[in-house]
């Protein structure tokens, strides 16, 4: 009889502990993230999607050779007057489908003091077909023409 | 400690709701008692009848389709704003947010927008299901419902048929609306929502038992079935040398009050299938018990028939226990509304706290514990009304 009691006690009193919890939790702050609305920050060394910059590339192959998925391809620039290869880029091409966002390439381009490909902090990008992942730079020499990229606009 | 200290965005979003609460409260104030403005009309309206020699024994049906109409915007307004208040009650529960887009303010429109997607989806009968009784399984579990609402006091002079047996009436009805699950469950052919329609009908049957016998000591005391006036005795306040202390509430009554209020509470949540003695639509057993094969308008008739018996539940809850529509200040209805909604809240504080229980637990539970306590606790009140 007193077991009994004491069975019904202890329910009751697991049962009210319960309802405390979500009660205290119903106060509590959301946690959610509106997300278009509201954006998290992300960190310092996030890798997003890469960018490059065409005027400071030398053109030397480095990034290539690092890529681990062999994503990019790069053209050199020639000089028209000399029809020799210069320290520029003609075109650059980042294949974002192959891109595994490993930062090799960054950290083994050796422009100074600001690499010419390196990870932005943009993360939203949706893209609808597979030649839309292919994001080409293009820099035509000598030209008055204003660069443009042809699919993204550097970041 | 209950409340945590409140930040700044808390303290606005406090400030908003105490202003939406005042504003309903002056708004309520403004308007006053609805029954009486309504029996005005209702006279306005019968002497242009007779003014204008329009026959007597069309008054009454007119009367009956009115009172329907309200009932059925009662119905639908408030099973809507249940269900919003359900996900944003749970969303906050397990610190989420819940709806926020639609309709600007904390997506206050989200179930108006569910509603219209419900009534444009396809209708789908599938094809082992037995056609008729799929077809009238969502009507059969929704009319009681809806005809329990007749007997029920909304406030003063706010009851369509105030009828001498009301309460056994309520019971009665209500009880009908297992047909409906168990003929869903069987029309499906589909072996969960047999399972589900058999659960169901084996819990509301006996649930039924506990929840009516938790109410005897009530009748006992008041000595009517008429929940009107089982309202009526339970306004004004206990005094201690001239103090009011404690409302004369059902609840407040010693011992036997806070046994039946219990009971009836555990018997309503369990009757009206919801968590946490949900068996019968157990989502992580039975996909959705015995709603799995229905889709667009049928199914809403099921979600419709669910909120107004929650709805049915805790305005009966208010009449028998919490003194229906008395209070001060604000009108009866205002007051009813406010209770029940409190119960409302109650129903959902339980189904996000608790676990499901277990088929033979939940049978033990309410043969070995809940009647037999609500027999001990007819005996005691026996007692008090003896001495």
């Amino acid at each position: 009889m007193f077991n009994y009691f004491k069975t019904i006690y202890k329910v009751g009193k697991a049962l009210i502990q319960g309802m405390m919890v979500t009660w205290k939790s119903f106060w509590q702050p959301a946690v959610t993230v509106q997300f278009p609305d509201e954006k998290l920050n992300t960190p310092e060394r996030f890798r997003g999607a890469l960018t490059f910059d065409k005027e400071t590339c030398t053109a030397c192959n480095l990034c290539i050779k690092a890529c681990p998925t062999a994503c990019i391809s790069l053209e050199p620039a020639v000089d028209p007057a000399t029809k020799k290869r210069i320290a520029k880029v003609s075109w650059y091409q980042i294949d974002f489908g192959k891109c595994n966002y490993c930062r090799l390439c960054e950290e083994a381009c050796p422009t100074k003091p600001i690499k010419s490909v390196r990870h932005t902090h943009q993360y939203e990008w949706g893209m609808l077909e597979r030649k839309e992942m292919l994001v080409k730079w293009e820099r035509m020499i000598p030209s008055t023409e204003p660069l443009t990229s042809t699919n993204m606009k550097p970041i | 400690m209950i409340l945590p200290v409140w930040n700044e965005s808390q303290k606005r979003s406090a400030l908003i709701l105490f202003g939406i609460a005042s504003a309903g409260a002056g708004i309520s104030i403004a308007i006053g008692e609805i029954g009486a403005r309504f029996s005005k009309i209702w006279a306005c309206l019968s002497s242009f009848a007779l003014k204008n020699s329009i026959p007597t024994a069309l008054l009454t049906p007119l009367s009956m389709i009115i009172q329907c109409s309200i009932l059925i915007g009662f119905i639908s307004v408030s099973v809507m704003f249940m269900v919003w208040w359900e996900r944003k009650v749970s969303a906050h529960m397990q610190n989420r947010l819940g709806p926020m887009f639609t309709g600007g303010w904390h997506g206050w429109a989200q179930t108006i927008a569910d509603a219209i997607k419900l009534l444009l989806k396809e209708d789908i009968i599938p094809a082992e299901a037995n056609p008729w009784v799929h077809r009238l399984a969502p009507i059969v579990a929704f009319v009681p419902a809806f005809l329990c609402y007749a007997a029920l006091p909304f406030g003063e002079g706010l009851i369509s048929a105030d009828l001498d047996i009301g309460i056994l009436y309520i019971f009665a009805i209500s009880g009908l609306s297992v047909l409906g699950i168990v003929m869903a469950g069987w029309g499906s052919g589909n072996k969960y929502s047999l399972l589900g329609g058999l659960r169901a009908a084996a819990q509301s049957v006996s649930y039924e038992i506990p929840r009516v016998l938790s109410v005897v000591p009530i009748l006992m005391m008041v000595g009517s079935l008429k929940l009107t006036s089982i309202a009526n005795v339970q306004t004004g306040f206990w005094q201690i040398a001239g103090i009011p202390v404690l409302p004369k509430w059902f609840i407040f009554y010693p011992i036997v009050g806070q046994i039946a209020f219990l009971i009836f509470l555990i018997s309503s949540v369990a009757e009206t299938n919801r968590t946490p003695f949900d068996i019968a639509e157990a989502e992580s057993e039975l996909v959705a018990g015995f709603h799995t094969e229905y889709s667009g308008m049928k199914f809403s008739f099921f979600f419709l028939a669910e909120y107004a018996y929650v709805f049915l539940s805790s305005g009966l809850t208010t009449v028998l226990f919490l003194g229906g529509g008395s209070g001060p200040i604000l009108p009866s209805w205002s007051w009813f509304l406010l209770k029940s909604f409190a119960v409302v809240f109650l129903f959902l504080w339980f189904r996000w706290t608790f676990p499901r229980l277990r088929v033979d637990r939940l049978m033990e539970f309410t043969w070995k514990f809940l009647l037999p306590w609500s027999f001990v606790n007819i005996l005691i009140t026996g007692f008090i009304l003896l001495f």
